[in-house]
C-alpha cells in the first residue's frame, strides 16, 4: 500500500492549487453567456449549446495550450497565462461565428432581455427584443463576460494540469504522467463545469445577469468536490 | 395504443433495484472474469471486460432516466458528463492503488464522491430533487465500472501498469471517455419525452455498449494480452440485435408510420 501520508506532506501545496483551479472553473461558467435550447432557436440571449459542452470546449482548448508551453518551459505564470489565452481565443471565436449566425443567419439584433441598456456600451436594449423571445444573439457585454469567463476557465484548467504534473513524489515516466495527469484534469474538470450548471439552470446572459449572484453556492460546493478529486488524484499519482 | 400513449407504470417495468443489481454484479463479474481468465487460459476471453462494461452503461441509463424524468434545467448530457468526470478520476485512483481490489475500490471511491456531489446538489444548490443522493451514487458507480470494464477489454488486464502503457498514456482514456459517456446519457436523451418507455431506452443503452464494445476491440489490437477479434465479433452481434430491437420498439411505439417512397426522379418532377 502506498504512503498516504509522506505523499500528502510532501504535495499539500498542489492540493490546494487543484482546488483553487477547480473554484476558479467553477465561477468561470458563470461568466459564459449560455443560452442552451432556446438560444439555439434564437429565443435567449447567448450561445446555443449547453453550459458543460461550453465550458469544456474552452478549458480542453486551454489545457491543450497549457500542455503545450508545459512541454518546453516550467515557468507557472506563462503556463496560466497560454491556458488562459488558449480558452478566451476558443470562447472568443465560438461566439463571434454565433454572433455571424445570429445576425446574418438567422437575422435578428444582439439584444439583452435582462437590463435595459448594456452596461458596457451603454445601448438601448429592450426596444430590440422580439415579442415573446428572453433576448437573442450576443450582445457586447455577453461577449466580454464570455472573454472573462474564458480567462478564468483557462487559468483554472492550467493550475489544476500543472499541479498534477508537479507531483514531487511520482516515479512515472513523462510520457505516462502527461496521460495520467491530462485525464485526471478533464474529469476534475468536467466535474467543476456540471456544478455551477446545475446552480444556474439552463441559461445565464453573463455577469450582468441576475443569476450570476448565485455564484458563491456553486464555488462552495466546487471546493468540497475538488478537495476531495485533489487528494484521490494526488494520491494515486504520487503512490505511483 | 392510444394517441396520448398508455399511462405507464412510475419507475417503468423493471423496477430499480434489479438493475442496480445487474449492473454492480454484472459489471465486476465481467470485469474479474476477463482479467484472470485472460490471464490463466486465454486472451479470446479479453471482451468479458466490455460485456461488464455494458451492464454498467445499462445502469447508467436507467439511473439517469430516472432522475432526467425530474427536470434538472441543463439538459441530460450535463448528467452524462458528470457521471464520466466523476468516473474517471475513482477509477484511475482506484487501478492505481487497489491492485487486485482495484476495480471495487473504483467503484467504492466513485460511490463516495457521487454521494457528496449528489448531498451538495440538493443542500447547498437547492435542486430539490428527492432522488439526486441516490441517483448521483449510482451515476458515478456506473461510470467507473464502465471506465475499468473498457480499459480491461484494451489492455487484457486491469492492472494498472498495463491500462498506463495500453490505455491511458496513447489516450485511448479519451476514447473511453466520450463513448462511455455517450453510452450513459444518450439513451434518455434521444428517447425523452412523455411516450417514453424503459425498454425502449434500455435497448438504446445495449445499442450504444455494443459500439463501445467494437471501439474497444479495435483499440485492443495494440495491446499483446487481448484479442481484437472475439470483442469486435461480439461487439457487433450486440450492436446489430438491440438495433434491430430498438428499431421495433420505435416501430411499436410510433402513433403511425408512413412510407414517404423514393424521392422522386428529375423526369416525375417535370
Amino acid at each position: 500500500m502506498i504512503d498516504v501520508v509522506a505523499i500528502l506532506m510532501a504535495n499539500y501545496l498542489y492540493v490546494l492549487a487543484i482546488t483553487l483551479g477547480g473554484m476558479l472553473i467553477s465561477l468561470s461558467v458563470h461568466f459564459v453567456p449560455v443560452g442552451g435550447a432556446p438560444a439555439a432557436m434564437a429565443q435567449a440571449t447567448g450561445i446555443g449549446t449547453g453550459t458543460v459542452q461550453l465550458a469544456a470546449g474552452a478549458g480542453l482548448t486551454g489545457l491543450v495550450t497549457a500542455g503545450a508551453v508545459m512541454a518546453v518551459s516550467d515557468s507557472l505564470p506563462l503556463i496560466l497565462a497560454a491556458g488562459a489565452v488558449g480558452a478566451m481565443i476558443m470562447m472568443s471565436v465560438t461566439m463571434l461565428v454565433g454572433a455571424w449566425v445570429y445576425t446574418y443567419g438567422v437575422g435578428v439584433p444582439p439584444a439583452s432581455a435582462k437590463v435595459k441598456y448594456d452596461p458596457i456600451t451603454k445601448d438601448r436594449q429592450d426596444l430590440y427584443v422580439s415579442q415573446g423571445t428572453e433576448g437573442h444573439g450576443l450582445p457586447t457585454v455577453s461577449f466580454v463576460s464570455g472573454v472573462i469567463g474564458g480567462l478564468l476557465g483557462g487559468i483554472g484548467g492550467s493550475l489544476v494540469y500543472y499541479s498534477l504534473m508537479m507531483n514531487t513524489t511520482t516515479s512515472l515516466t513523462t510520457s505516462n504522467l502527461v496521460g495520467l495527469a491530462s485525464i485526471f484534469a478533464v474529469g476534475i474538470f468536467f466535474v467543476n463545469a456540471v456544478i455551477p450548471s446545475y446552480n444556474i439552470g439552463g441559461t445565464i446572459e453573463g455577469f450582468h445577469d441576475p443569476k450570476f449572484k448565485k455564484w458563491p453556492k456553486a464555488v462552495f460546493s466546487s471546493f468540497i468536490a475538488t478537495f476531495l478529486s485533489a487528494l484521490i488524484g494526488v494520491l494515486a499519482i504520487g503512490g505511483l | 395504443m392510444s394517441a396520448g400513449g398508455e399511462p405507464k407504470a412510475i419507475g417503468g417495468a423493471i423496477v430499480p433495484n434489479k438493475i442496480i443489481a445487474f449492473g454492480i454484479l454484472g459489471g465486476l463479474i465481467g470485469i474479474y472474469a476477463a482479467h484472470f481468465l485472460d490471464s490463466m487460459i486465454s486472451p479470446v476471453f479479453s471482451f468479458m471486460g466490455a460485456l461488464g462494461a455494458i451492464c454498467a452503461i445499462v445502469w447508467g441509463a436507467d439511473a439517469v432516466r430516472r432522475v432526467c424524468s425530474y427536470g434538472l434545467g441543463t439538459g441530460v448530457p450535463s448528467i452524462g458528463m458528470l457521471a464520466l468526470g466523476m468516473g474517471v478520476v475513482a477509477s484511475m485512483f482506484g487501478l492505481a492503488v487497489g491492485g487486485i481490489y482495484g476495480p471495487i475500490l473504483a467503484f467504492v471511491s466513485a460511490a463516495i464522491i457521487g454521494l457528496i456531489i449528489g448531498v451538495l446538489a440538493n443542500k447547498v444548490l437547492g435542486m430539490n430533487i428527492p432522488i439526486m443522493e441516490q441517483s448521483m451514487v449510482e451515476i458515478a458507480g456506473a461510470g467507473a465500472l464502465t471506465i475499468v470494464g473498457l480499459s480491461t477489454t484494451m489492455a487484457g488486464t486491469f492492472m494498472f501498469d498495463e491500462v498506463l502503457t495500453y490505455v491511458v498514456a496513447p489516450g485511448y482514456i479519451a476514447v473511453i471517455f466520450i463513448a462511455g459517456g455517450m453510452a450513459i446519457l444518450h439513451p434518455f436523451n434521444a428517447c425523452l419525452g412523455p411516450d417514453e418507455h424503459q425498454d425502449r431506452t434500455l435497448t438504446l443503452a445495449f445499442e450504444k455498449g455494443g459500439i463501445a464494445m467494437v471501439i474497444a476491440g479495435l483499440v485492443s489490437a495494440v495491446a499483446g494480452s487481448a484479442a481484437m477479434l472475439p470483442t469486435i465479433m461480439i461487439g457487433v452481434f450486440i450492436w446489430y440485435t438491440s438495433f434491430a430491437k430498438f428499431y421495433e420498439l420505435t416501430k411499436r411505439d410510433s402513433y403511425k408510420i408512413l412510407g414517404s417512397g423514393l424521392l422522386p426522379t428529375e423526369e416525375e418532377l417535370q
